[in-house]
C-alpha cells in the first residue's frame, strides 16, 4: 500500500544470476585443488589477464587456452582501507584492500591484505598468497595476502609524526665486563678504570666506567625507539655530572625538545639517570629521523 | 570527419533549472520545461521537430523505457523516436546521434533530450551495477574514485597537488556562481581553500565531499537543424565541426593499475585534433566545457585532453587561466561540480559550449569572441565522447 499518492516509495529487490563461466570457475577451482593462480596470456600482445579471460579486448583474440600459472607472490600496486561495515564483507573494518600485481601476471586484482598495521600500510610493497584450507568456491580460496617482508614496516617516526615531548629510553646494568670490554675497544685502560687498587685513592674511591659507556646508551634509545629505525645522528653533545660505578643501573632517555623545519631533523633533550634518579649526564641530540 | 551529406548546427538550446530535489514536478513535465525553453530560443512548434532521441542512465530512476510514457512531456507522439543510454557520456551521444539524423539527410531538425531525476533513484546502487558482478560488484564505490588524487600527490607533492584541486574547485563554483542554472552555487573564495582541503569530509582518501560533483535533478534539450534551416532559425547557431567516441572496457579492479595506459581522453583528443589539425588547443579553443566529476579528475583531465606532459595543466590552474576571463576558460558554467543530472550532463557540455558560441550563456557568457569551442563526456568504465563547435561553417 503507499502511504499516499503525492510520493511514491518503492524499493525493487530484484534477483539476478550471474556465471563465472568455464574459466572463471577453472580459476577458483585451481586455487582451491591446486593452491596455484592461474591467467590467460595474449600471444599477440603478452599481456597476462589474471583473473584470466577469454578474450584479450586490445587485439580480439581468443585467449582461453592459453593458460598459464603465475606468482603467488606480488607487489601492492595501490589500497585502500576499508573503515565501514557492509554486509557482504568477508572482514571486520577496519582492514587493508590492496591492488595487487602478481609476479608474471599484467593486471593486477584485489584481495585482503592482512599482518600489515594500518597506520603503516603503503604501496609498492611485496606480499603473498595465503591459501584458505576451507575451499569456499569464491576467490576467498586465497585466505588473505600477507607481507613477504617485514622490515619494511619497522620503520621509526617520521617528522610528521615525532611531536614535542614525546620520549623513550633505554636502560641497562654497567658491568665490570662492560667497562672492560670497552677498554679494550678504546685502548683507554687508564687506572681509574680497571685498578681498583689505584683508584681507591683517586676523587671517586673506587673504579669507575668511561664516561661514554653509560652515555652510549642512547644509541638504542634514538637509534631504534625514538625516532627509532632510519634515524641518522647528526650531532651529540653531553656534559658528565657524576660517575658511574660498576653495578650501576644506568637509564638513558631522550625526549623531544624541537622540530627543525627547514632541515626536518629534530634536537632531543637528553638524560642520564641511575639507579638512584641521580643525572650522571645530560645534553641534546639533533638527529635526522626516517622518511617513512 | 568523413563524409556527411550535409553540415549540421545546434540552433537551440532549453535547460531546467539544475537542483538536488524536483518534488514540484513529475519526470515528464521536468523534460517539458526544457522544451519549452528551446523551443521559445528558436521559435519552432514541436510541429517543426521531425525526430527526437531521448536518453537517461539505465535504471537509475528504476523505470524501464522511459522514452514512452515520457512522450506525455516529450512531444514525441506520433513522431520518430530513438532511445539511447551510454552510461554518463549519454547525452554526449544524443547529441552525436542527432547530429548523425540530420547529417545523413534523414531529418532536417533534430531534438535530443536528456534528463535524470536522481533523487528519485538510487545513484551509487545504479553506477556499482556497472562492474561485472562476480570480480567488480563488491569493490564498487560508485562514481568515488580517490585514486586519481592518490596519483597526482605522489607525482606533484601533497602541497601542490591539493591546493590546485581546491583551487580549480573554488573556480567552477565562482563560475556556478554566474548561472542562474547552476544547482551547487556555494559562494567559495580562495581564501577557504585550507580550510576545504583539509576539513571537508573524506570519501575516498584526498578525494573530499567538497571535490565531488553533486547528484541533479533536471532536463538539458539541443536542437539540431540542417545546414539550409540552421541560418533561419539562429543567427549565429554553433556548427559541428567533428566528434569522436572512445570506448574502453576495463575490468574494474584492473582499471587503474592496469600499466600506466593512455587515457581515452588522450586518445580522443589525439585523433580530433589531429583530424582537424589543432595544434595548439590551448589558443586555438576560447572555452572548454569539460565533463568533471570531482576537482581532482578536472585537473588531471585538462593534462589529457589538452595533450600536455608535465605540469602544464597544474599551471592553468595555479594561474587561473581557466577563470571565465582568463586565456583558457573552462566551463563557464560551474561544470559537473556543481550540475550533474547524469543522462542529462554530458549533453549540458555541447549545450553550454553551443549557448558560449551563440553569445545566449547570460551572465556567465566568456568576454572575448568564442568562435571554436570544444566539448567533452565522460562515462563508463573509461569512455569518452569529445566534440568541437565552430561559429564558422565548416568547409571541408
Amino acid at each position: 500500500m503507499y502511504r499516499n499518492s503525492f510520493i511514491v516509495h518503492g524499493k525493487l529487490a530484484l534477483p539476478y544470476q550471474y556465471f563465472a563461466g568455464r574459466l572463471g570457475s577453472k580459476f577458483i577451482k585451481t586455487l582451491e585443488k591446486e593452491h596455484k593462480i592461474i591467467g590467460t596470456r595474449c600471444k599477440k600482445c603478452n599481456t597476462v589477464y589474471v583473473p584470466p579471460r577469454s578474450i584479450c579486448d586490445r587485439c580480439f583474440l581468443d585467449i582461453k587456452d592459453n593458460l598459464e600459472e603465475v606468482s603467488k607472490e606480488g607487489t601492492v600496486l595501490s589500497y585502500t582501507v576499508v573503515n565501514s561495515y557492509e554486509d557482504h564483507y568477508p572482514e571486520r573494518p577496519p582492514f587493508i584492500l590492496g591492488l595487487i600485481k602478481l609476479d608474471k601476471a599484467d593486471t593486477p586484482f584485489v584481495h585482503i591484505i592482512k599482518n600489515v598495521p594500518i597506520n603503516k600500510m603503503k604501496s609498492n610493497i611485496r606480499v603473498r598468497a595465503i591459501f584458505s584450507n576451507t575451499p569456499t568456491d569464491t576467490i576467498l580460496n586465497i585466505s588473505h595476502f600477507e607481507p613477504v617482508d617485514y622490515s619494511v614496516f619497522e620503520v621509526g617516526y617520521t617528522y610528521e609524526e615525532l611531536e614535542i615531548g614525546m620520549s623513550a629510553s633505554f636502560t641497562k646494568t654497567i658491568t665490570e665486563t662492560d667497562v672492560y670490554l670497552f677498554a679494550g675497544i678504546s685502548g683507554d685502560f687508564n687506572p681509574m678504570h680497571v685498578n681498583e687498587e689505584y683508584s681507591k685513592k683517586g676523587i671517586f674511591g673506587k673504579r669507575v666506567a668511561h664516561g661514554v659507556v653509560p652515555q652510549s646508551l642512547i644509541a638504542p634509545v634514538l637509534g631504534t625507539k625514538l625516532p627509532g629505525l632510519g634515524t641518522v645522528a647528526i650531532e651529540i653533545n653531553t656534559r658528565f655530572r657524576r660517575p658511574t660505578y660498576f653495578g650501576d643501573t644506568i637509564t638513558a632517555i631522550a625526549t623531544v625538545k624541537e622540530k627543525i623545519e627547514e632541515k626536518k631533523w629534530v634536537k632531543m633533550a637528553l638524560k642520564f639517570i641511575n639507579q638512584k634518579g641521580e643525572i650522571i649526564a645530560d645534553g641534546e641530540a639533533i638527529v635526522m629521523p626516517p622518511k617513512g | 570527419m568523413r563524409d556527411r551529406k550535409r553540415e549540421v548546427a545546434i540552433v537551440g538550446v532549453g535547460q531546467t533549472k539544475y537542483s538536488s530535489h524536483r518534488e514540484d514536478v513529475n519526470q515528464p513535465e521536468m523534460i517539458s520545461e526544457a522544451i519549452f525553453e528551446a523551443l521559445e530560443q528558436t521559435s519552432l512548434t514541436m510541429d517543426d521537430i521531425d525526430c527526437i532521441v531521448h536518453g537517461n542512465m539505465e535504471l537509475f530512476e528504476m523505470i524501464y523505457q522511459p522514452d514512452l510514457w515520457h512522450t506525455i512531456g516529450t512531444g514525441a507522439s506520433g513522431k520518430e523516436c530513438l532511445r539511447l543510454t551510454t552510461g554518463g557520456t549519454t547525452g554526449a551521444t544524443l547529441v552525436c546521434a542527432a547530429d548523425a539524423l540530420v547529417a545523413s539527410g534523414m531529418h532536417d531538425i533534430v531534438m535530443a533530450i536528456g534528463f535524470e531525476k536522481l533523487q528519485e533513484g538510487h545513484t551509487t546502487g545504479g553506477i556499482t551495477n556497472m562492474a561485472d558482478p562476480l570480480w567488480g560488484r563488491k569493490l564498487q564505490s560508485g562514481a568515488l574514485v580517490g585514486i586519481t588524487a592518490t596519483q597526482m600527490i605522489e607525482e606533484f607533492g601533497e602541497e601542490r597537488a591539493k591546493k590546485a584541486s581546491i583551487d580549480y574547485r573554488i573556480i567552477m563554483d565562482m563560475h556556478a556562481m554566474k548561472n542562474p542554472k547552476a544547482h551547487r552555487r556555494l559562494g567559495l573564495n580562495f581564501d577557504m581553500a585550507e580550510d576545504l582541503m583539509n576539513n571537508s569530509p573524506q570519501l575516498v582518501g584526498e578525494l573530499r565531499m567538497i571535490h565531488m560533483c553533486s547528484q541533479s535533478d533536471g532536463a538539458c534539450v539541443v536542437i539540431l537543424a540542417s545546414e539550409d534551416k540552421a541560418k533561419e532559425i539562429c543567427d549565429r547557431p554553433a556548427w559541428i565541426l567533428d566528434h569522436v567516441t572512445v570506448h574502453r572496457e576495463e575490468h574494474m579492479g584492473t582499471l587503474f593499475g592496469f600499466k600506466k595506459e593512455k587515457l581515452t581522453h588522450r586518445h580522443a583528443a589525439e585523433v580530433l585534433f589531429k583530424r582537424n589539425n589543432i595544434n595548439d588547443p590551448v589558443n586555438e579553443f576560447d572555452v572548454f566545457e569539460m565533463y568533471d566529476p570531482s576537482s581532482w579528475w578536472g585537473v588531471d583531465w585538462l593534462r589529457e585532453f589538452l595533450l600536455f606532459d608535465g605540469d602544464e595543466h597544474l599551471k592553468l590552474v595555479e594561474n587561473r587561466e581557466i577563470l571565465i576571463d582568463g586565456k583558457f576558460p573552462v566551463n563557464p558554467s560551474g561544470g559537473v561540480i556543481a550540475s550533474n543530472p547524469i543522462g542529462a550532463t554530458a549533453m549540458v557540455r555541447f549545450a553550454e559550449a553551443a549557448l558560449q558560441i551563440m553569445g545566449k550563456a547570460g551572465e556567465h557568457q566568456v568576454k572575448k569572441e568564442v568562435n571554436k569551442a570544444l566539448a567533452s563526456g565522460f562515462g563508463g568504465t573509461f569512455w569518452t565522447v569529445l566534440g568541437i563547435l565552430t561559429a564558422d561553417k565548416p568547409e571541408r
